[in-house]
């Protein structure tokens, strides 16, 4: 699913952020990525993202490669890509309902359609209670639900979690890590990025540590 | 189509939540708007003068009072063979006379003391308007003032054209004032369109994340810009309308002598459309300008 060869990020200022990065992630695994505050572990996830390009050597996933995506193709390859950030990214204006089926709704699928997954995905973090409230009258854990909730409705084959628990007590935490064990074994490939060392033990999948940009254990 | 339809709604909402801004943007359009509206009204009522004057064109030939009745017929020949001529009329000393004490009544008294008659025998002569486009008709003007007994020939076509080309120039001034404006109304469009836009960088975030199409992202910025400028075009012709109806009533009676028993027309459906489909477009045009900052 994931391959990169000798992929560099470099910074204006000669740092560099990822170096000589050589990994594969397969399709349908569920892996964590970890390190320290600065290892590079956002940096590769928004390579994966295309937010940003990288400097040197090559990133394909689900056979795309990155650095050839042209704008058009970005927004293509992204549509099969959920992701999860540690602040949820929630829009604040809009109901718990509407912030799932906007996806849909932006992609252009039929109201209908945008409707009944929507409900689906709420159905299937538990939350559809909720679906009138809005994401301040929410728990950090209902949130992260929610987002999770969102990243499913595009039905993406590659889900990416930056720090995801990072906002989230122990408790919670592994109750969003069980809710990404799920999608995985559904067959979406789980990308997560965090420093929850503890977290990473308890869920117990492949791991891959960066620090200082380079891979320095895979177990 | 649905891309459409969310432009509009987000655009819709997105007016009603910066009313304040969306009003300036639509003031600034509304000016350019009428400006280019006043332009038109004028140019169009003239056009419309001018081409019913042209259409009425008329030559007087005046004959010298020693005229006599051989060199008359001449001319009357001259006139009748050539194929310009849609209906010509001879006009007597006395019947000048009479015609100037009808027409300037007021002047009557002045008449009364002449010891002769002061005013020409003439022959009034009106012109089909394809001869007057093609210039038959300036050129039986020309055979017509260089026979014996023609003291001078009056062809209002000189004026016609002077005026025409004073229009031209009114024009010309008028469309650089209203581009102008229009380009400052596409700027207050852009900075209000980007006001807003402000307030949906979370959503704009997010769209660009899941992969959302470019028609989605922009599409109701641009969307916006249209609805300000259609907007500001529409208010600007309703004041346009109501400013025409008070130039008619406080000015009618001079603009009826001016105008030949006319009044000031407001424009046709065609040129309202033109006028409200240009709001839009600088409404757009200021709307796309702004989208290219949403991602």
């Amino acid at each position: 699913m994931i391959e990169t060869h000798h992929l560099s990020k470099l910074y204006s200022r000669g740092l560099y952020a990822l170096h000589d990065l050589n990994l594969t992630v397969d399709k349908g695994e569920f892996v964590f990525l970890t390190g320290p505050s600065g290892a590079g572990k956002s940096t590769f996830l928004r390579l994966l993202l295309v937010q940003e390009r990288a400097s040197e050597g090559e990133i394909f996933v689900n056979g795309h490669n990155l650095a050839k995506l042209s704008r058009r193709d970005i927004q293509e390859y992204r549509r099969g890509i959920g992701f999860i950030f540690q602040d949820f990214k929630l829009i604040p204006s809009r109901t718990i309902f509407d912030n799932i089926s906007f996806v849909a709704q932006v992609l252009g699928v039929p109201p209908a359609q945008q409707k009944r997954k929507a409900f689906q995905v709420l159905k299937w973090v538990g939350l559809q209670h909720r679906m009138n409230a809005y994401p301040h009258d929410l728990s950090g854990g209902e949130q992260q639900r929610i987002a999770i909730a969102r990243a499913l409705a595009s039905e993406p084959v590659l889900l990416l979690a930056d720090e995801p628990t990072g906002n989230l007590d122990p408790d919670l935490s592994l109750e969003i890590m069980n809710l990404l064990r799920e999608v995985n074994a559904g067959g979406t490939t789980v990308l997560v990025a965090t420093h929850d060392r503890e977290l990473i033990r308890l869920v117990g999948r492949r791991t891959i540590t960066l620090d200082q940009g380079r891979v320095v254990e895979i177990g | 189509m649905r891309a459409i339809d969310y432009s509009l709604h987000e655009a819709w909402v997105s007016l009603w939540r910066n009313r304040a801004a969306a009003a300036f943007a639509m003031v600034a359009i509304g000016l350019a708007m009428i400006v280019l509206g006043a332009l038109l009204l004028v140019t169009w009522n003239v056009e419309r003068l001018l081409a019913e004057w042209s259409s009425a064109t008329e030559f007087s030939v005046f004959l010298d009072d020693t005229a006599t009745s051989e060199e008359r017929g001449a001319i009357e020949a001259l006139i009748d063979d050539s194929d310009v001529v849609e209906a010509r009329e001879y006009v007597s000393k006395a019947d000048a006379l009479t015609r100037f004490r009808r027409e300037f009544a007021e002047l009557a008294s002045l008449a009364d003391g002449f010891d002769d008659n002061p005013f020409p025998a003439s022959v009034e002569v009106r012109v089909r308007p394809e001869a007057e486009a093609d210039g038959r008709a300036e050129a039986l003007v020309r055979r017509v003032s260089a026979l014996p007994g023609v003291a001078d020939v009056q062809y209002d076509r000189e004026w016609l054209a002077r005026m025409a080309s004073g229009l031209d120039a009114l024009r010309g001034i008028g469309f650089a004032l209203a581009v102008v404006m229009a380009l400052a109304a596409a700027v207050t469009v852009a900075s209000v369109v980007r006001l807003g836009m402000q307030s949906r960088r979370d959503e704009l975030q997010v769209m660009a994340l899941v992969g959302s199409p470019l028609t989605f992202i922009r599409g109701p910025f641009v969307a916006e810009g249209v609805l300000q400028g259609g907007f500001g075009a529409l208010v600007a012709l309703g004041l346009l309308a109501i400013g025409s109806a008070l130039v008619n009533v406080s000015w009618g009676a001079q603009l009826a002598m001016l105008l030949d028993g006319g009044s000031l027309q407001f424009l046709p459906a065609r040129l309202c459309a033109a006028l409200v489909a240009g709001g839009m477009l600088v409404g757009g045009v200021g709307g796309f300008a702004a989208s290219r900052h949403a991602l």
